[in-house]
């Protein structure tokens, strides 16, 4: 393979260090061939005259196709092309465009442009100049969702403090009066509102630490009942049947036992919510099983037979902050289920029809 | 001896039901409860209270500001002096001041959860003594 002589510099200075540097020694197509950004020129058909090293690398060789092909593998051009501007008005033009690097990989980009002009002032080309800003509008992200968690949680310990300050003002009137009854009330609300906050901590750490997985043998049926039982309390206030159905045949598996806990904990929670919500007076019950999938896997099932999801709302659920209990709920739970099923390598699958109720079946391999 | 001023606490979360009647109760009010909206306002209409303590953010069918909206568009329950209390925040972006401007929306005070009871029943008595009440609660006010 040959190297073109105008892409390399003339000399090398490490060669002549007596010699003062001048930019006169490097070639401009060199120079480009430098920067760690994508530079075009584009005709005003928006055809790619001319890309530099770094446009070749990530998205192949552009040269004499038309730029949308090139940055998107799109037949339309893009909606406000900061190039066609550059055209019309001769100015400086900027946009943010999500593109398809030739890895297949997708990039956030944000363009220039800037125009070419002839003698006589007319805009004979279009350089665009991109630089890849993924990082920084994954970073960006981060950041509004930090705002948005620290929303939705300190929303939700006002509502948990609504409930210790009111449970708390019975507690003390029942003492008060000598009526053990209404103190007992009382301190029914407080408990609950303990177990509220408890739980919300406890899926904020989840939420927020990294996967990091602390597996040992132990039977499907001891998490399932350690995780029901926790939840016994808040089912009984509610009116809602808990049922747990194991399978005594399943063997002991490699699980990390404290966030399947957790994993459990919060799609029986939803469970029981999802039956409280039901305006349908019927018997409502929470089934939890363990159970053979198949000859090498096994799953945990959540069963319910409350509100149930529309198909939009099930589109929605495993974003991290989206809640359908409006007034109370961070909407951390279920993309905390999503985060520990993927930590396992499971798979997770939900059926669920307005007013039939849903299940959550969560399927992992025997080892 | 004077009737006791009437309040409805329309709120879905139970809990809070309870323990603002007792409150509200032992500080010498008489309370009916409602879960959701249509309930909330069939109540209303029977009862007509002194004032209501609602709940602007609830998940039913009527949501508090609808209820809002219904009791400022009847002549005869216009108004009954309406104070709202939310469990959303400035935060998440929910103006509950703003919603005040609208001539529909126009509760006369409202607070966020968790709610200063002692507040709460200081601008109680402020608002039944402005307001139409023909009743007036057991205890004095100046």
């Amino acid at each position: 393979m040959t190297v073109s002589q105008e892409r390399r510099p003339i000399e090398n200075s490490e060669n002549r260090p007596d010699k003062k540097w001048t930019i006169g020694d490097l070639s401009y197509r060199y120079i480009l061939d430098l920067l760690p950004c994508c530079i075009s020129i584009q005709s005003p058909s928006l055809h790619i005259l001319f890309s530099n090293k770094r446009f070749e690398k990530d998205f192949g060789d552009g040269i004499g196709r038309l730029c949308h092909e090139v940055y998107k593998r799109a037949n339309e051009k893009c909606e406000s092309c900061p190039v066609e501007k550059t055209f019309e008005d001769k100015k400086v033009h900027t946009s943010e465009e999500t593109v398809r690097l030739s890895t297949g990989e997708m990039a956030q980009m944000v363009v220039y442009s800037t125009p070419i002009l002839d003698a006589l002032g007319n805009v004979t080309a279009v350089i665009e100049l991109s630089s890849d800003i993924t990082v920084i509008k994954e970073t960006e992200k981060g950041v509004k969702s930090l705002g948005q968690s620290m929303a939705m949680v300190s929303h939700e310990i006002k509502n948990i403090l609504e409930g210790l300050h009111g449970g708390a003002y019975v507690v003390d009137t029942g003492i008060k009066e000598d009526d053990l009854a209404l103190a007992r009330k009382g301190w029914k609300i407080v408990k609950k509102n303990i177990t509220e906050i408890s739980n919300m901590t406890q899926n904020i750490l989840y939420s927020a630490k990294k996967d990091v997985l602390k597996n040992q043998l132990v039977l499907p049926k001891e998490i399932v009942d350690r995780a029901v039982g926790l939840l016994l309390d808040k089912a009984s206030a509610m009116d809602i049947e808990l049922e747990i159905q194991t399978n005594p045949a399943l063997p002991s598996v490699s699980l990390d036992p404290s966030s399947i806990s957790r994993m459990l904990t919060n799609l029986i929670w939803n469970a029981i919510e999802a039956c409280s919500n039901d305006g349908e007076s019927k018997l409502h019950t929470v089934v939890v099983r363990a159970e053979f999938y198949d000859k090498t896997h096994f799953m945990f099932e959540v069963e319910d037979n409350g509100v149930g999801m529309d198909d939009a709302t099930l589109n929605k659920i495993f974003e991290e902050f989206f809640t359908t209990k409006g007034g109370s709920g961070t909407g951390l739970g279920l993309s905390v289920v999503d985060k520990i099923v993927k930590a396992h390598e499971g798979r997770l699958e939900v059926l669920s029809a307005p007013g039939k109720g849903s299940t959550f079946r969560v399927i992992f391999e025997i080892r | 001896m004077d009737k006791a001023a009437k309040i409805i606490i329309i709120d879905d979360d139970s809990d809070y039901r309870f323990t603002m009647e007792t409150f509200l109760n032992r500080n010498g009010f008489e309370t009916l409860t409602a879960e959701k909206g249509q309930e909330g306002l069939d109540l209303i209409e029977k009862e007509r209270p002194d004032l209501i303590l609602l709940d602007v953010m609830m998940q039913s069918t009527y949501s508090g500001l609808e209820i809002c909206k219904q009791l400022r568009s009847n002549p005869e329950l216009k108004d009954i002096p309406i104070i709202g209390i939310s469990g959303m925040s400035n935060e998440l972006g929910v103006r509950l001041d703003k919603w005040g401007e609208d001539e529909y929306f126009k509760v006369d005070e409202y607070y966020e959860k968790p709610v200063d009871r002692e507040k709460l029943l200081e601008r109680i008595k402020v608002r039944l003594a402005k307001g139409v009440s023909r009743l007036k609660p057991k205890w004095n006010y100046s």
